[in-house]
């Protein structure tokens, strides 16, 4: 029995969202629109849904005169990643996804 | 998305972002390598022209311009988060400039020693350490030579001519820049 993959993960966006987050303690939307290469229109939807997830956290701010959007991945998404990249290893160990 | 290309999306991710963070870094290196460059070789320039060792307080201008450069040079719109070997790296050499700075304050006004030497070893030890953070085996021989090689030069060269040994530190830094960034293109 395979276990069910987390379905807020299992999209391209959010997952390379998370990926970022995972490996920084925050990150600017504009380092995340770069790094993921969405239109920022996408971007803002899809980090509300990890944000009413309670996976990450956003902080909205200003930089100088710039108005500027700062995301953090919190336990629980740290907690969420973890579980779904385990259960992807465990998929590849057992069969196809 | 099958599990395979999810593992790969996300291996890939955090690839990428690691390198833009160290890509990033390579500025530190590469902005106080040719401010040190600088420095020494006008210090140099003007204690053989006019044979005053006075002119080594000019040091404790560069601080006051590189700080500053440097607050510049990371103060981007699209600004890079940082990640632990990126903050490892700051701290290395937070540290560095902090002992840098109070030792050579210390030789000025209350114990005089051979700065050149203490801060040749430190800036020796520091680059050594920052190449074991980064897992790269030039900038731990720089560092090695540096701090080794350096330190008995200080002992064997006079006057103006150890400002030269700062030169090439200057150098050595520059061109640890330009490894980081090529490293993580």
């Amino acid at each position: 029995m395979f276990p069910k993959l987390d379905p807020l993960l299992h999209s391209e966006l959010r997952l390379a969202v998370m990926s970022v987050l995972a490996g920084v303690e925050s990150a600017d939307f504009t380092f995340l629109k770069a790094q993921t290469g969405a239109t920022a229109g996408n971007l803002s939807v899809q980090i509300d849904k990890l944000a009413t997830a309670g996976y990450i956290a956003v902080e909205k701010g200003y930089k100088g005169k710039m108005p500027c959007t700062t995301c953090r991945i919190t336990p629980a998404g740290v907690e969420a990643f973890d579980t779904y990249v385990a259960a992807l290893k465990e998929y590849l160990s057992g069969g196809q996804a | 998305m099958t599990a395979q290309e999810s593992l790969a999306l996300i291996s890939e991710t955090m690839n990428n972002c690691r390198r833009a963070i160290l890509r990033n870094n390579s500025k530190g290196f590469f902005l106080w390598g040719i401010l040190l460059t600088v420095f020494s070789l006008v210090i140099y320039f003007l204690w053989h022209t006019t044979g005053s060792p006075n002119w080594n307080l000019l040091w404790f201008a560069m601080p006051l311009i590189g700080y500053p450069l440097a607050a510049l040079a990371y103060k981007k719109k699209d600004a890079v988060p940082q990640n632990e070997v990126g903050r490892m790296l700051g701290q290395i050499w937070a540290v560095f400039g902090v002992f840098s700075i109070s030792i050579s304050a210390l030789a000025v006004f209350a114990v005089p020693m051979n700065i050149t030497l203490m801060i040749v070893v430190l800036l020796g030890i520091a680059e050594c350490i920052s190449g074991v953070v980064l897992r790269n085996w030039p900038i731990i021989v720089c560092g090695a030579i540096l701090g080794i090689g350096g330190a008995v030069a200080a002992v064997l060269l006079k006057s103006e001519a150890q400002l030269l040994l700062f030169t090439l530190g200057g150098v050595l830094l520059a061109v640890t820049g330009l490894i980081v960034k090529s490293q993580y293109r």
